[in-house]
């Protein structure tokens, strides 16, 4: 794993875990990762009905604050796979 | 930052004057990363000619088109001026047919293959699916360079089921042209494990293990030489190789093309080169010996020196 700049504080993996959960209604996500490349699952009933496209959208809202700029403590996500409770969305 | 409004407007020209638009890091035939080098893959497959814009090389397309799109991640995938997504979306639609179905090509199913498997390779998969595949399929994945991949997987939506002594095989379009005629065998024992052969298969040098080659040797299936100068063999080699100076080149050359032979060296760089000229020379049955003779010392033979 790459090390990756950053001025960020903290554990990126609780940032990425809270701010999703925070912003996204009754979800629950699982990250893993570290040197700025994570992978991210999140549940929710909120991507009910939704395509792929506009759940992983909800979810790059949630943390894009973490994404931006150049020593941003997110560089890339790997995999994002987003479902809900009942099954895939 | 904001958008500006002339960058805006260079965006939204470049999606809609292109009817396949991708934005990436490096180009269709560099991509500088893993992910861009997917889509194009994909892309490549599909369409004979799409537009494609280097991010790396314009900075400010780059911040701006993933506020265009407000989507935070490169590469992004345009279709008649929609974005479509990123890598996982492209792949999840190329998967499903959306994609194909979007861009406007015909997709005919590909043919069931006809996969042949022994009665050895059906009963260890019967084993390994009761042991660990929990409701997964047993997939087959051939990809471009004929590299085979045999694991347990769940099943995506355009895939091919193939009966095979009673069990079912999953293969995907793209690796279903490729997998017509395959055998799979299963041989026990070190050295052993699945076996695929594959007569569409390009041929190349074929690697063997020390403990794979020691019994076609002992069997006589195969000639064996040695690759390397004679001051290295005369530290150490294997007793049963010739060893290829210009004579035996010439005897080599006129070998009929389909005798197998296998080669080593030291560490098995030399000897895979040498394999891949025995190639361009028509032979069709060329081996290399993985680790080369430092894996036959200590896998096989302790008493040849390791140097």
């Amino acid at each position: 794993m790459s090390s990756h700049p950053t001025d960020f504080q903290g554990s990126v993996v609780d940032a990425l875990r809270e701010a999703i959960e925070r912003q996204i209604p009754d979800s629950r996500a699982a990250v893993n990762g570290g040197g700025g490349h994570f992978s991210i699952e999140v549940m929710s009933p909120a991507f009910a009905g939704k395509s792929m496209l506009e759940s992983q959208r909800m979810v790059y809202g949630a943390i894009a604050h973490l994404m931006k700029g150049e020593m941003a403590p997110v560089h890339a996500v790997d995999s994002l796979k987003t479902r809900t409770p009942t099954g895939a969305a | 930052m904001a958008l500006s409004e002339s960058l805006r407007k260079q965006i939204s020209d470049l999606v809609t004057t292109n009817r396949v638009v991708l934005f990436m890091k490096g180009t269709r035939q560099m991509p500088q990363c893993g992910f861009s080098a997917q889509v194009v893959q994909i892309l490549d497959a599909l369409v004979p000619s799409y537009e494609t814009v280097d991010v790396i090389r314009s900075p400010e397309i780059r911040d701006g088109v993933k506020q265009f799109s407000e989507w935070p991640t490169i590469p992004q995938l345009y279709v008649d001026g929609k974005f479509i997504g990123g890598c996982d979306i492209v792949r999840e639609m190329n998967a499903s047919g959306e994609l194909q179905k979007l861009i406007g090509v015909k997709t005919s199913d590909p043919k069931t293959p006809t996969i042949t498997m022994s009665d050895a390779a059906t009963k260890a998969f019967a084993a390994a699916a009761v042991a660990e595949a929990g409701g997964d399929f047993l997939r087959l994945q051939i990809d471009a360079q004929f590299q085979h991949e045999l694991f347990f997987g769940p099943r995506a939506p355009r895939d091919i089921d193939v009966r095979v002594n009673g069990l079912t095989l999953l293969v995907d379009p793209s690796s279903a042209p490729r997998a017509d005629g395959v055998s799979i065998d299963f041989v026990d024992g070190p050295g052993g494990g699945f076996k695929i052969n594959n007569p569409s298969e390009p041929a190349k040098v074929k690697q063997l293990s020390a403990p794979e080659l020691k019994p076609m040797l002992d069997r006589d299936e195969v000639t064996l030489f040695d690759v390397r100068p004679e001051d290295e063999r005369a530290i150490a080699r294997i007793a049963a190789a010739r060893s290829l100076d210009e004579a035996r080149q010439k005897y080599l050359l006129e070998l009929d093309r389909d005798t197998p032979i296998a080669l080593y060296c030291h560490h098995g760089i030399r000897s895979q080169e040498a394999g891949q000229q025995l190639f361009r020379e028509g032979f069709r049955n060329v081996y290399n010996l993985k680790g080369g003779i430092d894996a036959w010392s200590q896998s096989i033979d302790p008493s040849v020196p390791r140097y």
